[in-house]
């Protein structure tokens, strides 16, 4: 499948949820979406436009904007073009929909975003730290504000 | 054979019979740590590199070293260990070697044309009695297992009695098919009556599977789930530190020792020289224990050597092997051992 | 998990610390006498923040670091992180550079591969095979070192080309090298497929079909053993590898012998990628030219944007999305490791089997924890 094709596919489908389409090239495509479409978004994608792999999924802290970003980026098996998704998110109670139900290997990503940037996935069957001890729960080390752990902050070293 | 013992030795006896012990134990220990330099030199040459190399000549030392490493280490003990198995499990481990070691014969020495086996002493029943005993080790490491408070013990000890009960079967029957053809229990009247003909050519199958159930009687690769490294860390001597477990250690390689030896009398021809050789006043002499020390030794690097080439099975194909392959193949080779001994006999 | 335990089951932890594992990580096992119930798997042991490190040091420092994300396959996760910055700053290395990147990244793939095997070798109790992989890993080792100096770790890869050229001779030297490894994968293979407890270890144990495997989201070998054949040099070629003949090994059964079997098959195919890349390595400058990247500049500021890199790791798909605003420390790194979704595959793999093969199963997908946790 071609990438406009696939981008054409796309926009029609979610006119309102889907903004800012581009191809950056052959096999790379970005675009934005509603956090409250993400889900039906990503069920859509792997329904009709053959994207069954989750590369990974992220989280992206733009402190001057004062918002969060998940980014969702979407492999196939079958063509090579990759999907950035994109989902903007408060920076003072971020939540956005789990899409586990759509793909099974996105739990333990969730569950890392949680813990390093404190965004709430809903309706997750198992949203506990993964890779930060249990007491670093609320700390959100990688918010850009984060002020060190404990009393030590990382130097710039140039 | 009747010796005439002075009336002035009378007294001495047991202390003669105590100084032959603590020679014999010595001997026992001296022989498994032999065997334990054989196994790391031998390894080692299979998997190209060097063994124990710094240790006087040719690592000859090493397992002194390690012995001292061992009795200077600290004795734990886990927090809620039940105090009288975990202390007291050596003593079968140990006591079913010594046990062994009584009854069965380690050479022979021809005076004048008569022979005269080395045995400490010299049963009727003598391979029924070995046989018996050397199955007593499995309380000792049983005792080890349940005793040490730790789960991985405790599969180690499941996985031990799976497989010890399901391989003492066909090793005593093979055990008894050698006795039926020959018509002794006595080890030493089965190692005198193969002649030329060796057991091994008159019962291959018997050999054979007598020679796979030693192997998991002792507890080897790929029959060692018990101890396996890899899944179940040390399995069941987890717990042990210091020189308990050194003991349970060398206790498998005595154990080792001794079946091979087993080996070498049943099926391999025991001591038996041709009678020019027999006849001869030196040779004689040594001739006999040194070709039984030559063969038992070679049935030793076969078992080592088998451990370092082949995978390990999972506990249920052990359990599977020996009850659906190895036990009919026993009765077969009991029927056979019993239809030979009656066509030679006739 | 820790629900009521019924009368013979207990629960073990293959905890932090166990002989078997490629790298810290608890595996909470409910056993049933042998048989596994339950199993539940805690990460974290060896997590170093990579992904903050990364947003405080300079793009150079950072290739220092990225090195660490998997110790031993450092040239792949390097490679990553230069294509990522190199697609950024808009620039290209030349033909050399991507010729000698591809030679160390096919020779790490070669001696990942002959660790893996050897490991997985050990965990089912078949110690010999892991010292005669260890042995052929060493002459590959020191093939790396001749070119990069160091064994793990190699910090070799620069922006726009490579540090060092190649040394003199290193085609006589490598040859025999791969001569001798073709015999012996040879040799290899041949004790692996006429072993007879080998094979009643692996064959029919863990068995993944494709559909369950897509949905998992594992990938590299353990993917292809299923019968997909997803590579990433094929799906999208990076550095030279359109011009490069090989063939993606597949195997159909899914189990851990066919998994072995396609990490042998692809030890041949990068012995034959490296030999057609000796014939055909062109000469040239190892830096793009009338730029200032082939100089020691510490400080270097990469114009704002995203992008999001794929390599083809030993273990799988390794990926890294970096995100720049223009000055000279990247804004975000996200590092997705190909050992991650392997490992959050593996305690419904494992349900239903014993413990022994708990050790055969985890073994055969050959990881490292420490790209996991990063």
């Amino acid at each position: 499948m071609d990438v406009t094709e696939i981008l054409k596919s796309l926009t029609g489908t979610f006119p309102e949820a889907i903004s800012e389409a581009t191809a950056e090239s052959e096999i790379r495509a970005r675009a934005y979406v509603d956090k409250e479409k993400a889900k039906e978004v990503c069920q859509y994608l792997k329904d009709s436009l053959q994207f069954d792999h989750l590369c990974s999924v992220c989280g992206v802290d733009y402190i001057k904007r004062n918002e969060f970003e998940v980014v969702y980026h979407i492999a196939s098996y079958d063509h090579p073009v990759v999907l950035m998704l994109k989902a903007k998110l408060p920076r003072e109670n971020p939540e956005i929909e789990s899409i586990v139900s759509v793909y099974w290997n996105v739990n333990w990503y969730e569950r890392e975003t949680y813990e390093l940037f404190g965004i709430v996935f809903k309706n997750h069957p198992n949203l506990k730290p993964l890779i930060l001890p249990e007491d670093m729960l609320g700390e959100w080390p990688l918010r850009k504000d984060y002020e060190g752990f404990p009393n030590k902050t990382a130097r710039n070293l140039v | 054979m009747p010796i005439n013992i002075p009336e002035l030795i009378i007294p001495l006896l047991p202390w003669i019979r105590g100084v032959v012990g603590l020679v014999l134990i010595g001997a026992i220990f001296l022989a498994a740590m032999g065997a334990v330099w054989l196994e790391r030199k031998l390894s080692a040459d299979i998997q190209s590199r060097m063994g124990p190399c710094r240790v006087g000549k040719y690592g000859l030392l090493q397992l002194v070293a390690d012995a001292i490493k061992l009795f200077t280490k600290e004795d734990l003990k886990p927090w809620n260990a039940d105090s009288l198995l975990f202390n007291n499990a050596n003593i079968f481990m140990i006591g079913s070697i010594f046990l062994m070691l009584v009854a069965l014969p380690v050479g022979a020495i021809f005076i004048n044309g008569v022979e005269y086996p080395l045995a400490v002493t010299q049963m009727d029943i003598s391979v029924l009695y070995i046989e018996a005993v050397s199955a007593l080790s499995i309380f000792g490491i049983f005792m080890v297992a349940y005793g040490s408070n730790n789960k991985y013990s405790l599969l180690g000890a499941f996985r031990n009695f799976a497989r010890m009960v399901g391989y003492e079967v066909p090793l005593g029957i093979t055990v008894i098919s050698v006795a039926v053809m020959t018509g002794s229990l006595s080890i030493v009247d089965i190692s005198r009556s193969q002649g030329l003909h060796w057991n091994i050519f008159l019962q291959p199958l018997g050999c054979f599977v007598f020679f796979v159930s030693l192997m998991a009687d002792m507890g080897r690769l790929p029959f060692d789930q018990n101890e396996s490294e890899e899944e179940i860390i040390a399995g069941w001597i987890t717990e042990y530190c210091g020189m308990r477990f050194g003991l349970g250690f060398f206790a498998e390689y005595m154990h080792m020792v001794l079946g091979s030896f087993l080996v070498a009398l049943l099926f391999l021809g025991g001591w038996n020289v041709p009678g020019f050789v027999a006849n001869n006043p030196v040779l004689g002499l040594i001739a006999p224990t040194g070709f039984l020390l030559v063969k038992a030794v070679f049935v030793l690097m076969v078992i080592i050597g088998l451990r370092w080439a082949v995978p390990r099975f999972r506990i249920d194909q052990v359990v599977d092997l020996s009850w659906k392959k190895l036990f009919p193949l026993a009765l077969l080779n009991l029927v056979w051992a019993v239809g030979l001994g009656l066509y030679l006999g006739a | 998990m820790e629900e009521q335990l019924e009368p013979n089951e207990m629960i073990v932890h293959l905890g932090p610390q166990h002989p078997m594992q490629p790298g810290p990580f608890r595996l909470n096992l409910r056993l049933k006498g042998e048989t596994v119930v339950d199993a539940d798997i805690e990460l974290g042991f060896i997590h170093k923040g990579i992904e903050k490190i990364l947003e405080n040091k300079t793009y150079l420092q950072g290739i220092t670091i990225v090195d660490r994300i998997c110790y031993l396959v450092a040239l792949v996760n390097e490679e990553c992180f230069v294509g990522c910055t190199e697609k950024l700053l808009g620039i290209e290395p030349p033909e050399r550079s991507k010729y000698i990147r591809v030679i160390l990244d096919e020779l790490t793939r070669i001696q990942s591969h002959l660790l893996g095997i050897g490991e997985f070798a050990e965990f089912i109790g078949f110690v010999s095979m892991f010292m005669y992989a260890v042995r052929e890993r060493e002459e590959v080792l020191s093939l790396i070192d001749m070119v990069t100096g160091a064994r793990v770790t190699h910090s070799y890869l620069k922006f726009g080309g490579v540090r060092d050229d190649l040394p003199d001779g290193f085609k006589e030297k490598t040859t025999p090298v791969l001569n001798d490894l073709k015999k012996e994968v040879d040799n290899f293979e041949q004790m692996f497929h006429t072993d007879r407890i080998y094979r009643e270890r692996t064959v029919g144990v863990g068995v993944l079909t494709a559909d369950v495997a897509k949905s998992l989201g594992v990938s590299g070998p353990a993917l292809r053993a299923t019968g997909v054949p997803f590579d990433i040099r094929k799906n999208e070629p990076y550095l030279v590898y359109k011009d490069l003949d090989f063939k993606v090994c597949t195997e159909t059964a899914g189990d851990c012998f066919a998994r072995v079997q396609v990490r042998l098959n692809e030890i041949r195919e990068s012995i034959y990628i490296l030999e057609q890349c000796l014939d055909q390595i062109p000469n040239g400058p190892l830096f793009p030219e009338n730029t200032l990247y082939g100089r020691r500049t510490p400080v270097m500021r990469v114009p704002a944007g995203e992008v999001f890199h794929r390599v083809e790791d030993p273990r799988g798909e390794m990926g890294m999305y970096m995100v720049s605003d223009g000055s000279d420390k990247p804004y975000r790194v996200k590092v997705r490791g190909p050992y991650y979704p392997t490992l959050q595959a593996l305690p419904p793999l494992i349900i239903g089997t014993t413990v022994a093969d708990v050790a055969a199963i985890s073994g055969s997908m050959d990881g490292c924890t420490s790209e996991a946790d990063r």
